[in-house]
């Protein structure tokens, strides 16, 4: 059954189109990557999916409700996704516990100790728990991310949202993190990740979309559409980021 | 009327300036939280209200505005006690500059993270209380120890209204006993001894809730 379904969505900033008619369907334990060079408009479709970027035009079916009609109760559905960001956006003066339980707390009306309980189960699960009374400045970003990973996860979200997870680290805490990532994948939970890194893309998602200037090109198992997809621009773009590597 | 009753008068003053400056104090962070959280306000209107309100209250003199509320108003029929003359101004005064450094700590909470509390579905009160607040709070606790010793150091126009502090006591003991250099040296050591508890007092709140990698740190 289909999770999200995305039909013709389009944005504009400014009169300039970042996403130019996008379908997309994402079913239930299903793990979708998509990839494209900077400025494709891969985070901007992201970030239209749970509406921090309102869409210009077109729909988003989110559980069979359209969420981009006037009047949808835009706090409900975003803790229904978890969110990700490449730069970790962990709350600077909450330690990793607090950053879990904060959500918990407040938007699930959890108990401080219900909510504390969680936090451990789930940090134990990520290698974190004895991290779990530090600040995030005293964390390194590998740690970083798999606490944001923690604090998504730990609201149950139906979907989980992943915007360039591995960008802002090094080769060894990317590692780190991947293998996180593909815990969450083999343990089948719903994923929507957008990314450069080839190598988090080949061991999270049961298939890649292709982005080039807001249009989605093509759509592929990993090592189809990294070796043996004809279409130049998949092929100069997994080149470069090969290289880059 | 010996040395020792002297102080004492001027102590029993110092607690009416203590006095005018935690109710200062008070109406300044009510008044300065109040423009700060408006200023979140999208609304031209209320921004174009907010930038009137700072720069006047922070050009007009403090004892020019207890002049206006104390002895002018009352030509309206609206009559002010001399307390809460002072306290009004002060706190108008210094909501206009705390409003200012509440929202420059504000601006300095990470944008990153309020987005992340908007994707966990937080709303804006929720982001407000517990994401902007004790990050804001942290980081303008600085600029508001300056703040707050600036108070202090405006309570001796009270005098002017006839409230018993401080300056009131010693320019009448100082008339009385002729000491003038004894009673006024004692009430520098009295404004010292004030200033230093509100300083270290404001340190030790700011040590405790320090939290690592914030600004400060």
């Amino acid at each position: 059954m289909a999770l999200i379904e995305v039909q013709d969505l389009v944005k504009r900033f400014d009169g300039k189109e970042v996403l130019k008619g996008v379908n997309v369907l994402l079913s239930e334990g299903q793990s979708k990557v998509v990839m494209g060079a900077s400025g494709c408009g891969k985070s901007t479709l992201l970030k239209c999916l749970n509406l921090l970027v309102a869409p210009t035009s077109g729909r988003i079916i989110f559980k069979g409700e359209d969420i981009t009609r006037p009047g949808v109760d835009i706090h409900r559905l975003r803790q229904d996704i978890g969110f990700v960001f490449q730069h970790f956006a962990l709350y600077t003066h909450l330690t990793v516990e607090e950053n879990i339980t904060l959500g918990l707390r407040k938007i699930r009306k959890m108990k401080t100790a219900a909510a504390r309980e969680k936090a451990a189960f789930e940090l134990e699960r990520v290698g974190m728990f004895e991290h779990r009374k530090k600040y995030p400045a005293h964390l390194s970003g590998g740690q970083k991310q798999r606490a944001a990973i923690v604090r998504a996860l730990a609201m149950d979200p139906a979907v989980l949202f992943l915007d360039e997870p591995t960008s802002a680290l090094d080769p060894q805490m990317s590692r780190e993190v991947v293998t996180v990532i593909n815990k969450l994948y083999l343990d089948n939970i719903t994923m929507f990740c957008v990314t450069h890194d080839p190598f988090l893309a080949k061991y999270i998602s049961d298939s890649i979309v292709f982005m080039h200037e807001g249009v989605i090109v093509a759509e592929d198992i990993a090592e189809r559409l990294f070796y043996e997809h004809d279409d130049p621009r998949i092929r100069q773009f997994y080149l470069s980021v090969i290289d880059h590597r | 009327m010996t040395f020792w009753n002297i102080l004492l008068i001027l102590v029993k003053g110092a607690g009416y300036t203590v006095l005018v400056t935690l109710a200062s104090i008070g109406a300044g962070l009510a008044v300065g939280l109040l423009l700060a959280v408006l200023s979140l306000v999208r609304w031209k209107t209320v921004r174009l209200l907010l930038a009137a309100y700072t720069y006047v209250f922070r050009s007009i003199p403090v004892l020019v505005l207890l002049f206006i509320v104390f002895f002018g108003l009352p030509g309206m029929g609206i009559r002010i006690p001399p307390f809460f003359s002072m306290v009004l101004c002060l706190g108008l005064v210094s909501g206009a500059y705390l409003a200012e450094i509440f929202r420059g700590a504000m601006a300095a909470v990470s944008r990153d993270e309020i987005t992340a509390a908007e994707a966990m579905g937080m709303k804006r009160v929720q982001i407000f209380l517990y994401v902007i607040w004790p990050q804001m709070f942290r980081m303008a606790v600085p600029g508001m120890t300056n703040e707050f010793t600036s108070i202090l150091k405006y309570t001796p126009f009270a005098y002017t209204v006839g409230i018993p502090e401080i300056m009131k006591e010693a320019m009448s003991l100082a008339a009385l006993t002729l000491r003038g250099l004894e009673i006024y040296l004692a009430v520098g050591i009295l404004y010292y001894l004030i200033y230093k508890v509100f300083v270290v007092s404001f340190e030790t709140l700011e040590k405790r809730f320090r939290i690592p990698g914030l600004a400060g740190e």
